[in-house]
């Protein structure tokens, strides 16, 4: 194996924090893929340049997603990394393994791959990365018989992710592990063969904490939270005091909602002022907890700058039950995605085609009413669209 | 060997197996939790169980090699269970407090980084840059590195107002969310990307070309069975090279760094923010980018020293001002920091109330 | 129509846009269902089949996703040529 001289690299080896450039080395040792990988990184630091290509090559036979093609632009130079496909295996929810597992996926890998992961990709896939393509078909046979499945790429659904919810948060309002394991099973097909515009992410969170960062990163972002009071334990507020918070200042001051009091005896919230942001129940997490029903709040969107502009996702269905089997949130997604298929242009993204042809479509294709919960305000110029059945449903000459 | 027999559509395999038994029992019943110490919590359960999580500092990229010695860790003290969280830590989970300690030392000796939980910097969510991206305008695990090892004792030690949650995109199709972080770099292309106008005719779609352009600036060159692009209008934002590899927008002298600042995605206090520029250009400076390092460093301890309890980088900003960012950062103000892009119209000053 | 005959089609449209426009599922199961008089519920399930045996593939470019005929090269490394 040629050895390759990498000065700009090894200088990222130094310092404390982990190093990614020791465990290329790390794979280097017995993988030739991995060896010229290390070399190519260092020719791009030495030239300022990236020098892969993509495309092509796209899964196992049936399949159009999970693997993404790519290759060197330098074969010569690098002829280990002529062929460095990524493979994106569909994670388990919240990213829990045993080490047999993880030991099993690890030894499959290192028989076909350059030995190098990503724990995790940005989508939540545990991401091999660099394999060549005669690789992939034995490479699928060794995994999916042991029940491991590929993730989602190109113009599909991509693999859904969520927080580890109940599993270990105590603020989580719905089984956000059940519900991202249950949805990816029913949607195997959009997962695995790519038949929509454009690609489709699904993240769960339990609260508005938002862990998975479902707000900013998923075209269907589904956010747990609750609808009553918030439960209020007055001699853990005190614990809270006496180990050195400052209720007035951290809490009450910054409530956004001003619906919290404190007389220095007993911790009062207006309940119905309460816009359910997290801030006190994650500071005072030994006093409050939510109380009462359960479920989460639908928003359609985000998307990062590509085309016109990043976008967070917009509340559609302020309120749905998410409990197993999730119907009413896999018709709705059913709904949505028909609206969209139908719609919408190549390498179109939901949010982008809820922008062009406006809210109003969106919410007859899903049968969702308007509710001001679902804006920040109301438009502010008087230009806006009627339809003749607006007049005989809502502006009728009794009332208007 | 013969290799065992295929299956389709099966997805992941079911999490229940993959969690330790204390877990199980007590899954959904949390009443609460601790941060001990920043690499070390412990979450207590209605029934009185605990579990304690020792969160382990990883650099996304693993060989396999690191993943079996976190194995072994894992099945010395954690009864063979491991998981991994949403910013690429490894978390141990000791369901014996008397492992607590001796995985801990274990750690240490073996050269891990443990912290990361609480009012502190967490880890980088970053893209692949350099490493394995086709688009990439600088190298991600490379800032991600010069960074942290610079902000290592934000990570193990040292308090911050609050989370400071950074992330690194190696260009602006930004994997990961850049978008709406505390402090983001975000790498961009400067110069209208040349066009192999016999290439694209061979190998691209001529109206996906056009239609991919966000400002309109590309045209049709029938002559020559390919594009032009309007270098008026053209943003370089490098969606024409998605849709079509001739047109190639990467370039080393024209390549480099941008930070953006004050997003956040949870709503505790206020809404989801989107990152704000601060800083529209660093050349690309392998290995360290030290200019870049500086500056993101000068932020952040702005913040650090600024800001009140709890507000984020961007709720800090908001309460004083980004004219006072800028002062208080020394960060110079640009013509590149006034939108004339989409959203002009919405974040232009109406009023005369600002601060000197 | 039989499934084979819609098989047929299926491939017939597809060789007509080779090298022409990249076609997505939806694309084809439109055009054919309507040349073929069929369902474009039963083109997709005529066009899954064929993608399972590689009488047509998935592939990826220009950021998106497309269906094809398979290329020589992607026969031969899934043992089909």
């Amino acid at each position: 194996m040629k050895k390759h001289v990498t000065p700009l690299l090894d200088e990222l080896e130094k310092g404390p924090w982990p190093s990614f450039v020791t465990e290329i080395k790390k794979a280097a040792k017995t993988s030739e893929m991995a060896n010229d990988e290390l070399g190519q990184v260092e020719y791009s630091f030495k030239t300022k340049k990236g020098y892969w290509k993509h495309g092509g090559i796209v899964g196992v036979l049936g399949y159009g997603a999970g693997v993404i093609g790519r290759y060197s632009d330098l074969p010569d130079m690098f002829p280990g990394v002529t062929f460095f496909h990524t493979v994106r295996l569909n994670q388990p929810s919240g990213w829990y393994y045993t080490t047999k597992a993880l030991r099993e996926i690890m030894t499959i890998w290192d028989k076909y791959g350059s030995g190098l992961t990503n724990m995790h990709g940005s989508t939540g896939d545990l991401v091999l990365l660099g394999t060549n393509t005669e690789s992939l078909e034995p490479m699928f046979a060794e995994y999916s018989s042991r029940g491991w499945d590929l993730g989602g790429s190109g113009s599909a659904l991509r693999t859904p992710s969520c927080c580890l919810g109940p599993s270990r948060c105590e603020w989580s309002n719905y089984d956000t592990m059940e519900a991202c394991y249950n949805v990816t099973q029913e949607f195997q097909d959009e997962l695995h063969r790519p038949a929509f515009n454009y690609k489709f992410k699904i993240k769960f969170a339990g609260c508005a904490c938002d862990c998975v960062a479902a707000s900013a990163r998923a075209d269907c972002s589904v956010i747990g939270t609750w609808k009553g009071p918030i439960l209020i334990d007055q001699a853990a507020v005190k614990e809270h005091e006496k180990q050195g918070m400052n209720i007035t200042a951290e809490i009450i001051n910054m409530c956004p909602t001003q619906c919290m009091s404190y007389d220095g005896k007993e911790l009062k919230i207006d309940n119905a002022e309460c816009n359910r942001c997290m801030h006190c129940i994650a500071k005072m997490h030994k006093a409050l907890k939510p109380s009462g029903e359960r479920g989460a709040t639908i928003l359609l969107g985000s998307k990062a700058p590509i085309v016109v502009g990043s976008l967070l996702s917009w509340v559609v269905v302020p309120f749905i039950k998410m409990e197993a089997p999730f119907t009413e949130f896999k018709d709705l997604i059913r709904k949505i995605w028909e609206w969209w298929d139908e719609n919408s242009k190549p390498r179109e993204r939901i949010g982008e085609l809820i922008e062009v042809k406006g809210m109003r479509p969106l919410l007859e294709a899903i049968g969702q009413p308007p509710v001001p919960q679902q804006v920040k305000e109301p438009r502010k110029d008087p230009f806006f669209f009627f339809k003749p059945e607006d007049f005989e449903k809502v502006f009728t000459k009794d009332k208007y | 060997m013969a290799l065992p027999k295929r299956q389709t559509d099966i997805g992941p395999p079911h999490f229940k197996q993959f969690l330790p038994p204390v877990i199980q029992k007590n899954y959904g019943k949390w009443k609460g939790h601790d941060i001990l110490t920043p690499g070390l919590m412990v979450h207590v359960a209605q029934s009185g169980d605990k579990i304690w999580t020792v969160r382990v500092a990883s650099p996304r990229i693993l060989a396999t090699e690191t993943i079996y010695e976190m194995c072994d860790l894992a099945d010395k003290y954690c009864g063979g269970y491991i998981r991994f969280t949403s910013r690429n830590n490894v978390e141990f989970l000791v369901s014996d407090e008397k492992n607590v300690a001796p995985l801990q030392n274990d750690l240490k000796a073996k050269g891990y980084t443990m912290g990361g939980i609480g009012p502190r910097i967490s880890n980088v969510v970053h893209t692949q840059g350099w490493v394995h991206c086709h688009g990439a305008a600088t190298d991600a695990s490379g800032l991600v590195k010069a960074m942290m090892d610079e902000f290592y004792d934000y990570f193990t030690t040292k308090e911050l107002p609050n989370k400071v949650r950074l992330a690194v995109a190696c260009c602006v199709n930004m994997c990961g969310a850049v978008h709406c972080s505390d402090i983001a770099l975000v790498a961009v292309h400067t110069k209208v990307p040349p066009v192999d106008d016999e290439r694209v005719g061979k190998i691209c779609e001529i109206p996906t070309v056009i239609a991919s352009c966000p400002t309109s600036a590309i045209r049709p060159n029938p002559a020559k069975k390919s594009i032009t692009i309007n270098e008026e209008k053209c943003m370089y934002c490098g969606n024409c090279f998605t849709v079509c590899p001739a047109i190639d927008i990467k370039s080393p002298e024209g390549d480099g760094v941008a930070i953006v600042v004050g997003g956040k995605v949870g709503s505790l206090r206020s809404n989801p923010k989107f990152s704000r520029l601060a800083a529209p250009f660093f050349y690309n400076d392998p290995p360290r980018w030290p200019k870049i390092v500086k500056a993101v460093k000068t932020i952040l301890e702005t913040y650090a020293k600024d800001a009140r309890k709890h507000e984020r980088v961007g709720e800090w900003i908001d309460r004083i001002g980004w004219e006072s960012f800028f002062k208080k950062t020394g960060l110079e103000f640009t013509f590149q920091h006034i939108d004339d892009f989409t959203f002009m119209r919405d974040t232009m000053r109406t009023a005369s109330t600002f601060k000197w | 129509m039989e499934k084979d005959e819609l098989k047929e089609k299926i491939f017939a449209f597809m060789q007509k846009y080779k090298g022409k426009k990249k076609l997505k599922e939806r694309d084809i199961m439109k055009g054919v269902s309507e040349e073929a008089g069929v369902t474009p519920d039963e083109v997709k399930k005529a066009m899954r089949e064929m993608i399972d045996v590689g009488r047509l593939m998935y592939s990826y470019g220009g950021g998106a996703s497309s269906v094809e005929i398979p290329s020589e090269e992607y026969l031969k490394e899934k043992g089909l040529l």
